[in-house]
């Protein structure tokens, strides 16, 4: 993800704590709106969390266009003259529906339901955890620290020959 | 680059850019058709009624396990024709690292500046520049033979003098030699640019 504009410069990335802390708004969400898949993830399409049922879908495809398709929603608003974006997309299908919600500037909310479920509760439900995610990410901006290194000398080694591996190519 | 603390997964972006039909989709698509389907997603591609790329192309990819910690690779294409500058800074959005295909007939010289005069703005429009982002240069569509000096196209092109490869993106020369550099540019960018949330 990426928040250097407000962040010095720097990425964030979440601890498992903090992880756990957005899995559990998921779950408290799915439950009380019987959405059937909600996934929270950064506006560049990288799946953060999620919870629901993932049976033939890939994730990492459905958040990467829900990204696009949303962000693509921005550009119309300024071409309208709008001051802000707009907080959510709504798209019927004949089985599934699909809902889409900014949290924040950086990151987008993804719920899917089906027919059963009045989109009334799934719009007050999704406005309400996005507030709740917004004020937790709020939280963890304060508190980052820089990173253990994580990606050290010898990790960055060790991919350069997995590559090469991989790629078919002679390690030079 | 996104962590993933549960899974142990690391997510780098790379952007494929450059003029319309430079043979972005073409680096994917070999890269689609060359990798086991083990290790990658279906190729999206969501195109014009004339089969240019409209919005973008993309394709993940994953690595085995290195020290505990799997790497992904999302690999997107923006849209080279010039009337979709906005999806172009959409795209763009949090890459990790660039891949600028230019297209190596002379004539298509000024649409490779004008396209890498457009990546500077729109990484100007996102508090970055050239001068200090992870970026190579693909000299792409070798094989022809009105193809264009390296010479020329590097006096031309690579003022920044940052990595280049020569390329023939459809018979697949060059492209895993380009990728691999993105990659690992973008991973030694990341080590000094990232946080951790607490």
């Amino acid at each position: 993800m990426d928040v250097r504009q407000r962040h010095n410069g720097k990425r964030v990335v979440f601890s498992e704590s903090s992880f756990k802390r957005i899995r559990s708004l998921i779950h408290d969400f799915l439950q009380r709106s019987r959405a059937s898949l909600c996934i929270f993830a950064d506006i560049n399409g990288y799946p953060i969390a999620y919870g629901g049922d993932t049976r033939g879908l890939i994730i990492s495809t459905l958040t990467a266009l829900a990204a696009g398709s949303f962000s693509a929603t921005l550009e119309m608003a300024h071409g309208l003259g709008e001051s802000q974006r707009f907080r959510f997309i709504y798209h019927e299908g004949a089985r599934h529906n699909l809902y889409l919600a900014n949290v924040g500037e950086d990151y987008l909310m993804i719920v899917l339901f089906d027919k059963s479920v009045a989109l009334g509760i799934i719009r007050l439900l999704t406005h309400q955890i996005t507030n709740q995610l917004d004020e937790l990410l709020a939280e963890l901006r304060r508190n980052s620290d820089q990173a253990a290194q994580m990606l050290d000398r010898e990790f960055r080694d060790l991919l350069g020959e997995e590559l090469d591996r991989t790629f078919g190519l002679n390690r030079s | 680059m996104y962590y993933d603390v549960f899974k142990q997964e690391v997510i780098f972006k790379v952007v494929y850019y450059g003029p319309g039909l430079s043979g972005k989709t073409s680096n994917l698509e070999t890269i689609y058709q060359s990798l086991d389907p083990k290790i990658r997603s279906d190729l999206i591609s969501l195109k014009t009624s004339q089969e240019r790329t409209l919005y973008f192309d993309f394709l993940e990819m994953e690595l085995g396990r290195i020290k505990g910690r799997k790497p992904r690779f999302h690999l997107y294409t923006i849209p080279g024709q010039p009337q979709y500058g906005s999806s172009r800074q959409i795209v763009l959005r949090g890459a990790d690292a660039v891949v600028f295909v230019a297209d190596s007939q002379p004539e298509r010289m000024d649409d490779n500046l004008v396209s890498l005069m457009d990546l500077e703005t729109k990484l100007i429009a996102q508090q970055k520049t050239l001068a200090f982002f992870p970026w190579v240069i693909q000299y792409n569509k070798r094989d022809l033979p009105r193809a264009e000096s390296i010479e020329v196209l590097q006096r031309k092109l690579n003022f920044l003098h940052t990595p280049f490869y020569e390329a023939v993106a459809t018979t697949g020369i060059g492209v895993f030699e380009t990728l691999k550099c993105a990659i690992q540019m973008a991973v030694q960018k990341a080590t000094t640019e990232t946080q951790v949330a607490r």
